[in-house]
């Protein structure tokens, strides 16, 4: 293990540009804008693990490089995060896996329409994060944070209902997996499966709160695959210049599918793009809860001042295969064996039981068997519940009777009405 | 000849090609050491090395844009999108670049790569792993679409498009992957595009179709012979653009009916087209009105197994309209 020099390991958030409200021309100057070279770094290691491919001929081997044996350190004491809290996200991490292995049971029990995706092994990073977010602020998780849902007041019967396609589901079975939103109680924008996508589309949302007079955080996530799209580049550099209260998370975990992560960028960390878009970049061990909370609840801070994105980077790895039907045999056995030490729920347990003492023993399996009771009544309910009717397939497509009304979520919008002296100018003359 | 897969046929149309001509390469997500998530390109970066089997970053927009510019250098790219619905980052390169530099040159210039995209439904992949969004590039004039039904087709419909000079657009149907094997000759041969086949002859009525649609159609005439002693003509239309026209008027003008039957939502799909083109130049020759089984005109194909099943048209959905058209 490497420990960092004194000089880093105090990781400090500065803020680039006070608050402007809603006017882009108060935004300073370039000149007078910090620079943010720095790279605050959260981790209390810096295991710098590589996969590189090599080709020799027929073989394709993956090399893995640093100290596969480093060992494991503490979990970083939060300086925001109360006993209280620190169990609670505890205890959204437990259901949150508890939730996926029943998914994997529903599975192979065939009730599953399509395949299942894990968060195995990010839980913490999909938690902790949507923990720091206050109540009118949005979020959009991608397919490994299926416990951002359950932090934001999601039952896991919405997410089974969803995996077996039940007339129930929030999506009336249209559509699978946690592919599905909220736009009136909790604030969250339906994913969908064209990676990249959301990230402008926030930084959006966050643009239409800016206009009702309400700087808020907006919270999503991408991977180190996914951060290859051009709407990426779009959606943050929006979000700069616009001083847009985006969180972004990198959730680098070494692969996107069968592709190594070296394959998709250069950069040594990815939270070195921030240094490109002009924003803070943080590096975060997205095995902490701790530090992921940290990370997430300063950037979100920083929304609310309206000092606009922060891009934060969550370094961990994707425990199973891409999917349920994907065995991950291109993944050398060595790295999950590194990262399996790792694993956020065990380092939380040992840290709120060992290192705090914040749970007893006794406490700490009475919660672990009320989640488990709560994960298994949630279950019942999802698979007991109807399939669509076929002809439930049509509707919806456009406004029908009884729809609902779309208002303003933070008030009129704080915008100039105008004089009405609109000055008229000589039509364009290009298309002559 | 040997039996094989459609997703064989395909793999082995790109190994004949590779070997063949040097200037073929391909780039795609996850095509290379894994072979592509459905195994098409399984073995071939063993066989020719990772500079032409490019595992690419995940964007679609790079992949296609830098295919575009690598066939104006002179090489022969076969671009794979892993899922049709992923493909609308590279629309902007593909109807803007590709589909206009021959006509904006004048005809002198041209950049032939030939993209291998997966769709279709069928399989519960819900709203976006199911979508046949053909619709999208036949309304584009100087694209080549081309969407085989058979294992034989794939190969030599493949291998004709790669050495075509100007873009194509190969839509490979997911769920014939490996649900339909038939023999397939071990010699290199090519299928000319732009030319549909007879698939089974008949004298009652005229079933137009391609792709995963066009096996179910073949059933429905199987069934319509079986059941009813009704002779169902069955056509493949292979390329949905440039349309072959020739071939489904000549059968119309002689069952005079016509049913168009496909996956694509019903709007300006390839069915309102052929049924344009039946109604202006064969109108004299019909019996019946044409009629046309579809997707519904809802935006992407649903997970739920009664929402998808209701969606994707049927051999009992077929079959009903060519009784409809027959008793007319
Ligand atoms: C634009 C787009 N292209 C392709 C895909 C197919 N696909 C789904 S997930 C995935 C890999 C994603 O890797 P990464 O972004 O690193 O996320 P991870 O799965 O590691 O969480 C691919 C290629 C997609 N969903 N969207
Ligand atoms: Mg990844």
């Amino acid at each position: 293990m490497q420990k960092r020099p004194e000089s880093q390991s105090k990781p400090q958030l500065k803020s680039t540009t006070p608050s402007n409200g809603s006017q882009p021309s108060s935004v300073p100057s370039r000149a007078q804008q910090e620079r943010t070279y720095a790279l605050p770094d959260y981790r209390q290691e810096v295991s710098e693990i590589t996969v590189r491919q090599v080709r020799k001929g027929e073989e394709v081997r993956y090399e893995v490089s640093g100290d596969l044996h480093a060992p494991v350190p503490p979990l970083r004491d939060s300086k925001y995060l109360s006993q209280q809290q620190c169990i609670a996200i505890y205890r959204f991490m437990v259901m949150n896996r508890k939730m996926e292995t029943a998914l994997e049971h529903l599975y192979k029990q065939g009730k599953v329409v399509g395949g299942v995706y894990f968060g195995l092994g990010q839980e913490a990073c999909s938690c902790a994060s949507a923990y720091a977010l206050a109540k009118d602020d949005w979020f959009a998780p991608m397919i490994r944070n299926q416990g951002s849902l359950l932090v934001r007041g999601f039952r896991a019967r919405d997410t089974m209902m969803q995996y077996m396609a039940k007339a129930g589901s929030p999506t009336k079975g249209r559509d699978g997996t946690s592919h599905f939103g909220d736009l009136y109680e909790r604030n969250m924008v339906a994913p969908i499966s064209m990676l990249g996508d959301l990230i402008p589309v926030l930084s959006g949302v966050a643009l239409g709160a800016r206009l009702q007079g309400r700087d808020i955080a907006v919270m999503t996530y991408i991977g180190d695959g996914g951060q290859s799209t051009g709407v990426t580049y779009e959606g943050i550099n929006f979000a700069s210049v616009q001083n847009l209260g985006l969180v972004l998370f990198i959730e680098s975990n070494m692969w996107a599918y069968s592709t190594p992560s070296e394959m998709q960028y250069r950069n040594k960390d990815l939270a070195e793009r921030a240094i490109g878009y002009g924003i803070p970049g943080v590096i975060v061990d997205g095995t902490d809860a701790c530090q992921v909370y940290d990370a997430a609840h300063e950037a979100v801070e920083r929304a609310h001042r309206g000092e606009g994105p922060t891009l934060i980077e969550a370094k961990m790895m994707r425990m199973k295969g891409h999917a349920i039907h994907d065995g991950a045999n291109y993944v050398p056995h060595a790295l999950f064996e590194y990262w399996k030490k790792r694993d956020p729920i065990a380092r939380m347990e040992n840290y709120l039981l060992h290192t705090r003492k914040w749970l007893t023993l006794e406490e700490n399996k009475a919660l672990l068997e009320e989640v488990e009771r709560e994960i298994e009544v949630e279950r019942e309910i999802a698979v007991n519940s109807p399939m669509p009717q076929p002809e439930s397939a049509l509707g919806g497509v456009y406004c029908e009777e009884g729809c609902h009304t779309i208002r303003p979520k933070y008030g009129v919008p704080k915008v100039r009405k105008g004089t009405g002296a609109f000055r008229q100018t000589e039509a364009a003359v290009h298309l002559k | 000849m040997a039996v094989m897969t459609y997703i064989d046929a395909i793999t082995s149309a790109l190994r004949e090609e590779m070997a063949r001509d040097e200037r073929v390469f391909m780039i795609g997500e996850d095509i290379g050491a894994m072979g592509g998530v459905f195994k098409a390109t399984k073995g071939l970066q063993e066989e020719f090395g990772s500079a032409r089997v490019i595992d690419s970053p995940l964007a679609e927009g790079i992949i296609i844009s830098s295919s575009i510019g690598a066939a104006m250098a002179g090489m022969r790219p076969v671009p794979e999108i892993q899922f049709a619905d992923f493909i609308a980052p590279a629309m902007d390169s593909i109807v803007e670049q590709a589909a206009k530099l021959r006509y904006r040159s004048a005809g002198t210039q041209t950049c032939p790569l030939t993209v291998r995209v997966c769709y279709g439904g069928g399989v519960g992949g819900g709203l976006y792993h199911s979508q046949t969004n053909t619709s999208w590039f036949i309304h584009t004039p100087g694209l080549i679409v081309v969407a085989p039904s058979s294992p034989y087709d794939a190969k030599g419909l493949l291998k004709a498009a790669i050495r075509n000079d100007d873009p194509v657009l190969f839509f490979e149907h997911k769920k014939l992957y490996r649900s339909v094997k038939e023999e397939v000759p071990a010699e290199d041969y090519t299928i000319p595009l732009m030319k549909a086949a007879v698939k089974r002859k008949g004298s009652d009525v005229t079933a137009i179709s391609h792709g995963y649609m066009l096996q179910l159609t073949l059933q429905a005439a199987e069934k319509m012979h079986k059941e009813q002693g009704a002779e169902v003509e069955v056509i493949d239309l292979r390329t949905l653009a440039p349309l072959d026209k020739d071939t489904f008027l000549e059968s119309v003008a002689r069952t005079s009916r016509a049913v168009v039957v496909h996956e694509a939502n019903r709007t300006l799909g390839i069915g309102a087209e052929i049924s344009a083109i039946i109604a202006e130049e064969a109108f004299d020759c019909l019996d019946a009105p044409i009629a046309r089984v579809t997707g519904p005109d809802i935006p992407a194909v649903p997970a739920s197994p009664p929402l998808e099943n209701f969606y994707m048209p049927s051999v009992e959905r077929i079959v009903a309209a060519l009784e409809r058209t027959l008793e007319y």
